[in-house]
């Protein structure tokens, strides 16, 4: 537990500063064929000062959090600041006032479970693995946990407390057939601790099989024909294209470094059937994976509209790109850990759902495929993306035909949202990811189906 | 406390509390990095962390836990956490630590930063860059010093202690005119000094001025087999692909497609590939690998056989195949006898492939990505840039070996 009142500090902060007092907490636990892999705990806790001095930053961290040490990482990060400062001649302008306040804390309320039952709930649902399917050639469930615990003050004077802990479980299972090995793996969980993640190792059973039954057929697949086709994304891989293909060039910083998205602002980017949303905490009524209530900034995280009936409407901002724009920040600023600095970062992306049916998207493709599951996604400036595909399949005459094998599929990410013609009316969210821009940090990111044109590798 | 009396101290109450088999692992970094953002150095950050590593195994039963708080209550609490996570876990017989070894001290590059020198050199590069690539806009600009001193202390008498100081610089860009933009790039290395202005190390400068000659990109019109020219730059993703066949996960899971290779031909015997993470001639590297051992250094694949797995003291144990001397890492491909332009000159048609944005191979080793800040090669000369070109690679084909990307090298250049 760190420190929840900073308010003692805030008259010690001349110039614009953000105090920070923060701990990560990670559980990892790997279970490779019932094996124990790896069992650990980690702890990291310190505490971080940022400086704003005529234009340029000066940053400090320290591992202790005494009262002296504190102090001392407010004084490193002013000497840095003002190294920096006379070194360079920048601008003073200075940055926008927010004052916010709030406390946030999804820790669970149940008893904590001790790592013997930790280990023996993985037990569980590997031996039903093991019983049911003994023809796999491996299998893994492998529990990672991460709790974020932060405490802000800043000079303006903005307060903020938050406890957000995210548990995830995940299976993977390998076939082998005629002598080449094949791989699925599906993730469960989300916020919050494990106990209010996961109660009965049963309540899973449904799901794993699920992934056996798709590991089948994707034994059996074929490759797929390379090319452009017109393909299904469901919610795993429209996810992934509005995070990574669109939601990185969408971010100010990198709008201002020369992403494709600096140009396009209020123009028409994709489809009119196409909306995007960044949200920070809560989507469609419901609580979002990866809440943001006050950034590390100290500003009030607001949902970001980034695309609107296909209109490019805004990025995402911290208070200095907000600045330079002329505009409000949004609260994307966000650290991973004590000794980062806030980085513009998205929190929970989307599209939004549409009015179709994913039966009736299927129909509607006399010869393309189903894409369901990704492995791993790049995305450039020009928002041209890869992205691993590991479950699909093809559809032919408007129906489901033969699983494929692993492929990758890639294009211009704002090309094909305006190929978009028919988007599902469900939702699903996926929070086991973690970005990387500099620092990692935890992103959830999700939707409807959608049915575009996509380049597909193969034979 | 000092580092070496708390790593002592720590092995002296795990053995107290009941450990069989004890391991503390002891870092103290400091770090200095300067940032540039829209072209101008606007951040200076500096940085000191810890992280105690504690591992126990009791009666075969393993657990670790990290905390970086060094004040004895904490510490004290450190050890029982570890000690009920060991008591926890599943019995297994591979768990062990490293045998008593010589003692040594290990060091390697500068101990503390000259940061007026890392501002100059930083200042330096985006001087030049905005004068000489005027298109091209960064993205992530770093310069930063670390020094990590580190203890690793076991139950077995193993007592290590090293000092790695680096600089490390880590640039990514694009380049852009009127509406067009060219795929970002980017490099990076580490150094013992800053000897040299940035632009003038590895293939930075070059990379720069190819990014320019990208916004020109063109899509390629149809689909064809051809030859691939890796660039250096280029090499490290196909690395990466090999190393995770041969670590610990993939072969005693089963998936490695190369499980069964071990002193037998993977690659072209033209491919030579070296870890060395010791070498004097290369920062990055190391001296004491993560379970405990001196570090040496070795060559993995020799003129295309394999002839070592990346596997630690665990991994070679479950498997019953010996252990890596090393982490992997620090790698070095022996260079061959054809100069660079020579093998472009010997292509009729492919791409030269500068950046690969690639998935994740699946476990048969087949991965397709696109060919980013590449160019297409016909008739022996450099044609254009290309860009959205999808390149699908077998690592090891099922078919035939000529389809296969290391099976099928034809070369490596002379130059280093």
């Amino acid at each position: 537990m760190i420190k929840r009142e900073l308010s003692n500090y805030v008259d010690i902060l001349s110039a614009y500063t953000e105090l920070r007092l923060q701990e990560n907490r990670d559980t990892l636990i790997v279970m490779l064929n019932g094996q124990v892999m790896r069992n650990q705990r980690k702890a990291m806790s310190g505490v971080s000062a940022r400086v704003y001095k005529n234009g340029v930053w000066g940053f400090a961290s320290n591992r202790n959090m005494s009262d002296d040490d504190i102090k001392l990482a407010i004084h490193e990060a002013k000497k840095n600041a003002v190294f920096l400062d006379r070194h360079t001649n920048q601008d003073n302008e200075p940055l926008q006032i927010t004052t916010n306040s709030g406390r946030n804390d999804f820790s669970t309320a149940k008893p904590r479970k001790t790592q013997r039952e930790l280990i023996e709930f993985l037990k569980e649902i590997d031996g039903y693995i093991e019983k049911k399917y003994p023809k796999l050639n491996s299998r893994s469930v492998i529990l990672t946990c991460l709790d974020m615990e932060k405490s802000l003050v800043t000079s303006d004077p903005s307060f903020a407390y938050s406890v957000t802990p995210r548990s995830i479980l995940i299976v993977v299972m390998t076939v082998e057939k005629n002598g080449e090995p094949f791989e699925l793996m599906k993730t469960f969980g989300g916020l919050g601790h494990f106990e209010d993640q996961f109660s009965d190792p049963s309540q899973l059973y449904e799901k794993i099989d699920n992934i056996y039954n798709h590991l089948m057929k994707k034994s059996e697949g074929v490759y797929a024909d390379a090319g452009l086709k017109d393909v299904i994304l469901d919610a795993d891989l429209a996810g992934i294209l509005a995070h990574e293909a669109i939601g990185h060039t969408t971010e100010a910083d990198l709008a201002l470094s020369g992403s494709v998205a600096g140009d396009y602002m209020n123009q028409k980017v994709a489809s009119p059937l196409v909306t995007l949303v960044d949200f920070a905490h809560t989507a469609l009524g419901e609580p979002c994976r990866t809440p943001v209530y006050i950034d590390d900034e100290g500003v009030l995280a607001k949902d970001v509209a980034i695309i609107e009936n296909g209109v490019l409407k805004s990025y995402m901002h911290n208070k200095q790109s907000a600045r330079h724009f002329g505009v409000e920040p949004t609260g994307n600023a966000r650290a991973y850990s004590y000794s980062d600095e806030p980085l513009i970062r998205m929190r929970n992306t989307a599209i939004l759902p549409g009015t179709d049916r994913l039966e009736d998207m299927i129909a509607s493709i006399d010869d393309g495929y189903y894409l369901i599951k990704s492995s791993n996604g790049q995305a450039d400036s020009t928002s041209e993306f890869m992205f691993g595909v590991t479950l699909g399949y093809e559809i032919k005459n408007g129906k489901l035909g033969r699983g494929i094998r692993d492929t990758t599929i890639s294009g211009i990410a704002f090309d094909v949202l305006k190929s978009i013609d028919m988007i599902s009316n469900d939702m699903v969210w996926e929070a086991g990811g973690m970005c990387g821009k500099k620092q990692p940090i935890p992103v959830s990111m999700g939707g409807p189906a959608i049915k575009c044109k996509i380049n597909i590798g193969g034979k | 406390m000092e580092s070496k009396r708390i790593a002592i101290e720590c092995l002296n109450m795990m053995k107290e509390s009941g450990v069989d088999k004890a391991q503390c692992l002891l870092k103290n970094t400091e770090k200095r990095e300067l940032s540039v953002n829209l072209d101008k150095i606007d951040l200076l950050r500096s940085t000191f962390d810890a992280s105690l590593q504690l591992t126990a195994i009791v009666g075969d039963r393993k657990g670790v836990v990290s905390i970086n708080k060094m004040e004895m209550e904490d510490v004290k609490k450190g050890v029982e956490q570890v000690v009920e996570m060991a008591q926890s876990s599943e019995q297994d017989s591979a768990n062990d630590i490293s045998p008593r070894q010589p003692g040594k001290v290990f060091q390697s590059g500068p101990e503390s930063p000259d940061l007026d020198l890392m501002y100059d050199r930083l200042d330096e590069f985006m001087g030049y860059a905005a004068e000489a690539f005027p298109k091209t806009t960064f993205r992530t600009v770093v310069l930063n010093h670390a020094l990590t001193k580190t203890h690793l202390l076991n139950s077995n008498g193993v007592d290590f202690e090293e000092h790695l100081g680096e600089y490390s610089f880590m640039v990514l860009f694009s380049s852009k005119e009127g509406k067009r933009t060219s795929s970002f790039n980017y490099s990076g290395y580490t150094a013992h000094n800053l000897d040299k202005p940035i632009k003038d190390v590895g293939s930075i400068d070059t990379l720069l001025r190819q990014s320019v000659d990208q916004i020109s990109a063109q899509a390629l019109k149809q689909k064809f087999v051809g030859d691939v020219l890796v660039t250096p730059d280029c090499l490290e993703s196909f690395l990466s692909t090999i190393e995770g066949t041969l670590r610990d996960y993939a072969l005693i899971s089963g998936g490695s497609l190369f499980k069964d290779k071990l002193n037998q031909p993977i690659a072209d015997q033209k491919l030579t590939l070296h870890s060395r993470p010791t070498s004097k001639d290369m920062s990055g590297g190391y001296f004491v690998t993560n379970d405990g051992f001196e570090a040496q250094d070795n060559t993995i694949i020799d003129h295309g056989v394999l002839k070592t797995f990346l596997l630690s003291l665990y991994g070679a144990n479950k498997t019953g195949m010996e252990r890596a001397v090393n982490n992997g890492d620090a790698y070095v491909v022996e260079p061959g006898c054809t100069r660079f332009d020579d093998m472009i000159k010997s292509i009729d048609k492919g791409v030269m492939l500068c950046r690969f944005s690639g998935g994740s191979p699946s476990d048969n080793g087949d991965f397709s990505g696109v060919a980013k800040n590449s160019y297409y090669i016909e008739n022996g000369k450099i044609q254009y840039p290309i860009n959205e070109v999808m390149v699908s690679i077998f690592l090891i084909s099922q078919k035939s070996a000529s389809t296969s990307v290391f099976l099928s090298c034809r070369g490596c250049s002379s130059e280093v």
